[in-house]
C-alpha cells in the first residue's frame, strides 16, 4: 500500500511538472500573484490626496489651520475654491477628494464667543480616501479647537493643569494593536495571498481525477493503485500537499517578510493552520473531481466555489454585518475558519491553543469531503475493473 | 453592406448555438452574472457594520463610568460585553469574542469631579481594519462629547446662562459632510463597482473561453469564413452576442439590482448607457484577443479566474490610482476597468456627466481601438496558422 501511494505521489508530481493546466497554476502563478499583490500596496498608505481649501476667513488662524492640514499624511492642498458648487464639480471631475471650508470672520467669531463651524467635505463615493481625509482633518481641527479652548481658560488665569483637565476631562489613550499605522500592505497582502493560494490548490485538484479520464490515463492510475481509491487519493493528496508547503515557504520566507513585515518562516501555529487549509482544499477539490467527470464543469464549479471566498470570509467586511444566509454560506468555505485563525496566529502572534477551535473546524471539511471522494472514486475504479474483466 | 450584416447575423447565430451547447459557457454567461450579482450584492445589503463587540473592564464602577458605558452601548457601532478584569478583556479579544477592549481604571469619576484629567484606555484589534477604525472613531467622539458635557457644566457653574455656556463649551466645531454616501458605508461604496466588475469578468471569461474553444477545435478558419472572410466582421459578429447580452445585463443590474440593494443612482441614464456601451466595445476585442492566446478552453477559464482580484485592485477603485507604484499605474492605464470605473462612479454615485469625464471617455475609446487592433491581429494569426494545418 505504502509503495503504491508513493508511486502515485511521484507520478502526480510528474504530472504537475508537465501538464500546463497544473504547473502554470501551481508553480508559475503563485510567485507572480504574490509579488503583484505585494507590489500593489508597496506605498503602504494612501498619501497626499488632493484636497481643496475654501477660505472665506482669510485670517491668520485659517492659514495656520491650512498649514497644519497640509502637514498630515493624507491631505495635500491642491486647489483653492470659493463656493460649494465648485467643490462638488471638482469632486465629480475627480480633481479633488475632499475640501475644507473656513467660514467668514472665523477669528472674530471665536474672539466674540460665537462658535464657529469648520466644514470638512469628502467624496465618500470613494470611502477609503474619504475616511483617511476625515481622520486627518478631524485630528487637526479637534486639536486646534482644543488649543483655542485651552487658551481661553488660561487667559482667565486658570492654572494650566486645570485648564487642560477642562479641555479634555477624560483622556482616551487608544492602542491600535497589530497594525498601529493602518498599513494597507501589512493588512491586505497576507489575506489576499492566502485566498489566492487556496484558489490555486482547489482549481487544480478539481482536475486531478477527471483529467485522467479525459486524457485516457485513468486505467494506468487504477493499475498503479491496485484498484484502491484511498491509494489514489492519498498519493495525489500528498503530492498537492507538498506543493502547498512550497507555497508556504515562498510566502513566509520571501513574500511576507518582504512586503508585509512578516517573520521569516512564519510560526508553527501558522504552518499547522496553513497545512489544514491546504488539506481541506485538496479534499474538496478531489471530491469534486471524483464526482464530476466533465473537466470544464468541474473547473467552473471550482471557480464559483472559490472566487467569493475572500469577500465572504469577512476579511474586508465583517461577517457579523452580513445577512444570516451569507454568514452560513461563508462556512461552506475552509477559508473562513482559516482566516479567523490566521488573524490570531499571524497578526496577533498567539500560541496554538487560541486556534484549536478553528483547527477543529478545518478538520471537519476534510472529514466530510474525503470519504465522499473515496466513495465516488472507488465506484469509478470498480466499474473500470469490471469493464476490464 | 448587406452582405456584411448577413455575415454578422450568421456569426451571431453561430455564437448562440455554441453557447447553448457548451455547459461551461452557458454557466458562465447566463447563470453566473445573475447569481453573482444577487449573491455578492446581498453581503453588503446592510451597507454598514453595527454593534462591534467591545469588552469593557470597569474598575471604577462609578456613576460616571456607568453613564459612559450606557452611552457607548447606545452607539450604533458598539456593543458592550462585560469583562471581569483587564486580563479577561484581553483574553476575550484573543479568542475572537470581541474586537477590542476598554479599560476604565479606578478613580476616574473622582478625578473628573476634582477637575483633574482622568485616563481611560482603549485597545482595538487593528488587524481587522474596518471594525477597529470605526470603533476607535466612535469612542473618541464619545470621550470628546463627555468632555464637552463637563465643560458645559463648569461654564454653567461659573454663572453663564445656558446659551452662553453652550457657546463657550466648544468654540471651534467640526461639521463633517460626507458627500455622495451620507452614511460613509462600505456597502454603498463597493456595490456599484462590484456589479460592474461582475459584468466585466463574466464577459471576459465567457468570451475568452469561447474564442479559446474555437482555437482548440481548429475552427478559426470556419469562423472567419462565416464572417465572409473579413476579420472585422468576424470580430464584431462573434462579439455581437456578448454586446447584446451584456447590455441587457447592465440594464437589469442598473434597475433591478440597484433597486433591491437600495443603491442611489444620481446620474443621467443616457450617460451611463453610453459608457457601458463603450466599455463592452472595449472588452469584446480584449476578450477575443486574450482567448486567441490560450491553448484551450480550460486554460482560458483557469487563467482568467486569477485576473479578477488583480484587475480590481489596480483599477483605482479600492485603492487610489495615484498610490500605486508608477509601473503599475502604466499597467492600470492599459486595463479598460480603470477609465470605465472613473466615469461610471462619477455618473452613478456623484451625478457627474460624460463631459465632466471627457479625458477618461477618450481613454476608453483609445483602449477600444488598441484592443480591436490586437484582436484583429490575433484572429489573422490564428486563421493563417490553422489554414496552413488544413492545407
Amino acid at each position: 500500500m505504502m509503495r503504491s501511494i508513493i508511486h502515485i505521489m511521484i507520478r502526480e508530481w510528474k504530472r504537475i511538472l508537465t501538464l500546463p493546466e497544473h504547473y502554470i497554476v501551481l508553480l508559475v502563478l503563485p510567485p507572480l500573484v504574490c509579488l503583484l499583490y505585494g507590489y500593489i500596496y508597496n506605498n503602504q498608505f494612501a498619501r497626499d490626496l488632493p484636497v481643496a481649501i475654501w477660505d472665506e476667513s482669510h485670517s491668520p488662524l485659517s492659514r495656520k489651520f491650512a498649514f497644519m492640514l497640509e502637514q498630515t499624511e493624507s491631505i495635500h492642498i491642491t486647489q483653492q475654491v470659493d463656493n460649494e458648487a465648485s467643490v462638488q464639480k471638482m469632486m465629480e471631475q475627480g480633481i479633488i477628494q475632499g475640501a475644507i471650508h473656513f467660514p467668514e470672520k472665523m477669528d472674530d467669531h471665536i474672539k466674540s464667543r460665537q462658535p464657529v463651524y469648520i466644514t470638512v467635505y469628502t467624496n465618500t463615493a470613494a470611502v477609503v480616501t474619504a475616511k483617511l481625509i476625515y481622520k486627518d482633518a478631524a485630528k487637526v481641527l479637534i486639536t486646534a479647537g482644543s488649543g483655542v479652548t485651552l487658551q481661553k481658560f488660561v487667559k482667565t488665569g486658570m492654572p494650566a493643569g486645570k485648564a487642560m483637565a477642562l479641555v479634555q476631562p477624560i483622556r482616551l489613550t487608544s492602542y491600535m494593536l497589530y497594525n498601529p499605522q493602518y498599513n494597507y500592505q501589512q493588512y491586505l497582502v497576507p489575506g489576499l495571498i492566502a485566498v489566492a493560494l487556496q484558489m490555486m490548490i482547489i482549481m487544480v485538484t478539481v482536475l486531478a481525477l477527471n483529467l485522467e479520464e479525459k486524457r485516457g490515463t485513468f486505467a494506468e492510475l487504477n493499475a498503479m493503485a491496485n484498484g484502491s481509491a484511498s491509494n489514489v487519493l492519498l498519493g495525489k493528496g500528498l503530492a498537492h500537499l507538498s506543493v502547498g508547503w512550497l507555497h508556504y515557504i515562498l510566502v513566509t520566507c520571501i513574500v511576507f517578510p518582504l512586503f508585509a513585515h512578516g517573520r521569516i518562516g512564519g510560526s508553527w501555529p501558522l504552518f499547522i493552520l496553513f497545512t489544514l487549509l491546504i488539506m481541506g482544499c485538496i479534499s474538496i477539490g478531489l471530491m469534486v473531481s471524483a464526482i464530476v467527470s466533465d473537466v470544464m464543469v468541474a473547473c467552473d464549479l471550482g471557480l464559483f466555489y472559490t472566487s467569493p471566498a475572500f469577500v465572504f470570509s469577512g476579511f474586508t467586511f465583517p461577517r457579523w454585518a452580513m445577512p444570516w444566509y451569507d454568514q452560513y454560506y461563508a462556512w461552506l468555505m475552509p477559508f473562513t475558519p482559516f482566516l479567523d485563525g490566521f488573524f490570531k496566529v499571524y497578526f496577533m502572534e498567539l500560541p496554538m491553543h487560541y486556534v484549536y477551535k478553528e483547527a477543529g473546524q478545518l478538520l471537519i471539511y476534510i472529514a466530510v469531503t474525503f470519504p465522499v471522494a473515496l466513495l465516488f472514486l472507488q465506484r469509478k475504479l470498480n466499474k473500470l475493473s469490471l469493464q476490464h474483466a | 453592406m448587406r452582405d456584411f450584416f448577413q455575415h454578422i447575423t450568421r456569426l451571431f447565430l453561430r455564437e448562440v448555438r455554441l453557447v447553448a451547447t457548451d455547459h461551461s459557457l452557458l454557466l458562465t454567461l447566463l447563470i453566473a452574472p445573475l447569481l453573482y450579482a444577487f449573491f455578492y450584492g446581498s453581503i453588503y445589503s446592510y451597507k454598514v457594520e453595527e454593534k462591534v463587540l467591545l469588552a469593557v473592564a470597569d474598575d471604577d464602577k462609578s456613576e460616571l463610568s456607568r453613564a459612559f458605558l450606557q452611552q457607548l452601548n447606545k452607539m450604533q457601532i458598539a456593543a458592550v460585553t462585560g469583562a471581569r478584569d483587564l486580563q479577561d478583556a484581553q483574553d476575550k479579544m484573543y479568542y475572537g469574542e470581541c474586537q477590542g477592549y476598554l479599560y476604565i481604571p479606578r478613580g476616574v469619576e473622582k478625578k473628573v469631579l476634582a477637575l483633574q484629567q482622568a485616563d481611560i484606555v482603549l485597545a482595538v484589534n487593528a488587524a481587522r481594519f474596518l471594525p477597529s477604525s470605526e470603533l476607535a472613531g466612535g469612542i473618541t467622539t464619545l470621550a470628546l462629547t463627555v468632555g464637552a458635557g463637563v465643560r458645559l457644566k463648569y461654564n454653567e457653574m461659573q454663572g453663564l446662562n445656558s446659551q452662553m455656556a453652550l457657546r463657550e463649551t466648544q468654540p471651534v466645531n467640526l461639521d463633517y459632510r460626507p458627500m455622495y454616501n451620507a452614511r460613509s458605508s462600505y456597502g454603498a461604496f463597493l456595490l456599484p463597482g462590484l456589479l460592474a466588475l461582475i459584468l466585466q469578468q463574466t464577459l471576459l471569461i465567457g468570451l475568452s473561453e469561447s474564442m479559446a474553444l474555437d482555437k482548440e477545435k481548429g475552427r478559426v478558419p470556419e469562423l472567419v469564413k462565416t464572417g465572409g472572410g473579413g476579420l472585422s466582421a468576424t470580430l464584431w459578429g462573434k462579439g455581437l452576442f456578448y454586446m447584446l447580452l451584456f447590455c441587457c445585463y447592465a440594464f437589469f443590474f442598473m434597475t433591478v439590482n440597484y433597486t433591491t440593494l437600495n443603491i442611489p443612482f444620481r446620474g443621467r441614464v443616457l450617460d451611463v448607457a453610453v459608457v457601458f456601451f463603450l466599455f463592452f466595445f472595449t472588452l469584446i476585442p480584449l476578450g477575443i484577443w486574450l482567448g486567441s492566446m490560450f491553448r484551450s478552453q480550460l486554460m482560458a477559464a483557469q487563467m482568467m479566474v486569477f485576473s479578477t482580484y488583480p484587475v480590481f485592485l489596480i483599477a483605482g477603485y479600492a485603492w487610489p490610482y495615484e498610490s500605486l507604484p508608477v509601473p503599475l499605474q502604466w499597467v492600470s492605464s492599459m486595463v479598460p476597468t480603470t477609465p470605465f470605473l472613473r466615469v461610471y462612479q462619477s455618473i452613478v454615485q456623484m451625478g457627474g456627466t460624460l463631459g465632466d469625464n471627457a479625458a477618461s471617455v477618450l481613454h476608453l475609446v483609445a483602449l477600444s481601438g488598441f484592443y480591436t487592433l490586437l484582436a484583429l491581429l490575433g484572429l489573422r494569426r490564428l486563421n493563417k496558422r490553422q489554414q496552413s494545418i488544413y492545407l
